[in-house]
């Protein structure tokens, strides 16, 4: 029977092992690449050597006085010896204590080594350090409060519509008209539609010389084309995005409110009907509250999938004219511009923060919800 | 109903056949009312769907010259395969879209073989520790791109695993394997352990009873998630532009050439990225409830 026992964990295994690999290893090599800088330092022995033991560590740049110097030769490849010192300094240290020790030439700008009494820490060993550099680099962007608003902004605008989209398109479904497996069809393709496709897709629509400017003009309503999509008419990019993650992302609702529909007891939407309930107040009143846990799972997908809205964005305002997170996150990173995947990293786990904090809002929003019902 | 309506019928001083009759006669008024209005907004939605999808595919099949004028037409006239074969014929993407498939196709079959046994083992085990390991597995399923694409990046520059069509493969795999594992756990689940048993009592091995019988019925939903995995692949473009420099995958190319390029090059793009999708959301269809059904339990 042991074989039994440890079966499902060997099973199990593979998949634990690569959800690790891949999920918690990176998240480890995130925070690293987020708080952690490589820096030098200069590392003060007890004696004038290389491999003696270390007495403190000096930051770059730091002022010293020299105490004592000790003249030693050194053996060139060629075979000739030249003169290198060894100087023991004094200088503060990163935590404002005054420590002294050994340090070589190569680390040190003196003027004179035989005569100078102070010098400048310039090199050392490279040593990895805590950082909030990049966080407050972040936090200081000129473009970060503007990638986080639009962000904030896009979340805000597009949940509501896709919600009740969502819902609309579940209740039409669930109606089961003549013709309703085309239908669903038809409202399950934007599954399979990638946001670049569904960005392209809309840019065509919105597009100076696009199709909504075609048919403007076409019927008269403008005479010249108009203009949405330029830098100043943030508002209209801004509805073009908002349109075309509706129209993209929606179907992910609309699966999930269907298939917690189909989960709900019949009987009670009958009850409602028969008592004289109208579609709104059956809607509110009773099958809303009991969706209640299958909008909750959308609505966690949505908004994170939301926060990281990035394709769509590049594909109807180009780059560098909107900013929202996730693009801010590649232009840090991108080889070609900042090369800066610290920066990238920072940006990475402030979108995962936010993730986090929406998820547990959303869990929190809902439970307490139903606490405070059992106490009434 | 509304009150109104039920004070004047039963209110009404009118014989009783002829309030029957017209309460009946404004019933089957409703009734036909509401179907019409039902359809009117199936349609509708319907269409707010389908008509962006037709004017890419009229901007794909009309040509370059049709692309670029303005007003466009709002059908391909003349009819012309010039715009997608332009695309197609420029550099990268013939090759781009090879990569994407061999991406997507990996990512399809690692993901399943690593989530065929763990569903198994969620579906007809009990051990101390499932609830926790399905809790686990369904918070990294909306694990945000974003976030394991940097480092993921950083560690691949680090092993000489950069810009290779099979680490970007690693990667969706990871992406899609909480939602396999989620969806083919739920697929065994929809199957009678009596069957096993049944084999097994037959002189079947427990293997045996999963090869022979449990998993030629788990085929068809098993194939549905296979579909899932290739198709949030194919559509995958961060982690893509993030992880591949010359290795590039279809939407990492596009979208890495959407400045410099056309609308023609653009347009005929984005329908052809559509196309596969399309096609295999058909075939699925019919597993999308059950799969996101037993998902939000």
């Amino acid at each position: 029977m042991k074989k039994t026992k440890l079966l499902p964990y060997l099973l199990l295994l593979p998949s634990m092992i690569y959800l690790l690999l891949f999920f918690a290893y990176p998240m480890l090599e995130s925070f690293q690449l987020a708080f952690r800088r490589e820096g030098q330092f200069l590392n003060l022995r007890v004696e004038p050597q290389d491999e003696a033991a270390v007495v403190g560590t000096l930051a770059l740049q730091t002022d010293v006085t020299v105490l004592e110097r000790q003249r030693l030769e050194e053996t060139l490849p060629n075979g000739r010896t030249r003169p290198f010192y060894w100087f023991r300094v004094e200088g503060l240290d990163t935590a404002g204590t005054t420590i002294e020790g050994w340090a070589s030439q190569a680390n040190l700008f003196i003027e004179s080594r035989t005569e100078s009494t102070t010098a400048r820490v310039v090199g050392g060993e490279s040593a990895r350090e805590w950082t909030l550099d990049y966080v407050n680099r972040m936090l200081n962007d000129y473009r970060f409060g503007s990638a986080l608003g639009t962000t904030i902004l896009l979340v805000v605008l597009i949940l509501p519509l896709q919600f009740i989209l969502a819902i609309i398109m579940a209740l039409v479904l669930q109606a089961q008209i003549r013709g309703s497996s085309l239908f669903l069809y038809i409202f399950a393709i934007p599954l399979g539609i990638s946001d670049l496709a569904s960005g392209i897709i809309w840019y065509s629509i919105f597009t100076q010389r696009g199709f909504l400017n075609s048919f403007l003009v076409g019927t008269g309503v403008l005479e010249s084309p108009y203009i949405f999509i330029r830098v100043g008419n943030e508002s209209w990019m801004i509805a073009a995005i908002v349109l075309a993650e509706v129209w993209r992302a929606t179907s992910i609702v609309m699966v999930i409110v269907v298939s917690g529909l189909q989960a709900l007891p019949r009987d009670y939407i009958e009850a409602g009907q028969v008592f004289g309930a109208n579609l709104w107040q059956r809607l509110r009143y009773i099958i809303l509250p009991l969706l209640k846990p299958s909008l909750q799972v959308a609505l966690i997908l949505r908004t994170i999938l939301a926060l990281q809205v990035f394709a769509v964005v590049v594909a109807i305002a180009g780059r560098d004219v909107l900013s929202v997170l996730a693009y801010e996150t590649y232009r840090w990173y991108d080889p070609q511009r900042f090369n800066s995947p610290n920066m990238a990293a920072v940006y990475a786990g402030f979108i995962m923060l936010l993730s986090l904090g929406v998820s547990l809002f959303y869990l929190r929003a809902v439970r307490s919800e139903e606490e405070a019902a059992k106490l009434l | 109903m509304t009150e109104a309506t039920v004070r004047s019928e039963v209110g009404s001083p009118a014989p009783m056949t002829q309030a029957v009759q017209a309460a009946r006669r404004r019933a089957k008024m409703r009734h036909t009312l509401r179907r019409a209005s039902v359809y009117a907004v199936a349609i509708a939605i319907a269409l707010w769907i389908l008509v962006p999808i037709w004017l890419i595919f009229t901007m794909a099949f009309s040509t370059p010259q049709d692309v670029r004028s303005f007003p466009k037409p709002f059908y391909p006239s003349p009819f012309s395969t010039d715009t997608i074969e332009f695309f197609l014929n420029t550099e990268g993407v013939l090759r781009s879209t090879l990569n994407s498939f061999i991406v997507a196709i990996i990512a399809l079959l690692l993901s399943t073989a690593i989530a065929m046994p763990a569903g198994y083992a969620i579906a007809r085990f009990v051990f101390r520790g499932r609830d926790t390991i399905r809790l686990g597995i369904l918070s990294v399923r909306a694990f945000p791109v974003v976030v394991l694409a940097v480092p993921l990046a950083v560690v691949f520059i680090r092993l000489g695993m950069f810009d290779q069509t099979y680490s970007l493969a690693l990667m969706h795999t990871a992406l899609t394997l909480p939602t396999t594992i989620l969806v083919i756990a739920s697929v065994f689940m929809g199957l009678p352990y009596e069957f096993e048993e049944a084999a097994q009592v037959f002189g079947c091995t427990r293997l045996q009873a999963f090869w022979r019988v449990v998993l030629p019925l788990a085929v068809p939903g098993i194939a549905a998630a296979a579909v899932l995995t290739f198709v949030l692949s194919w559509n995958e473009v961060f982690a893509a532009i993030l992880l591949t420099i010359t290795n590039r995958t279809l939407p990492a190319q596009i979208l890495y050439n959407l400045d410099k390029s056309g609308d023609p090059y653009k347009f005929a793009g984005g329908f052809f990225m559509l196309v596969p999708s399309l096609i295999f959301i058909f075939f699925i269809r019919r597993y999308l409830f059950s799969m996101w059904g037993q998902l939000n339990k």
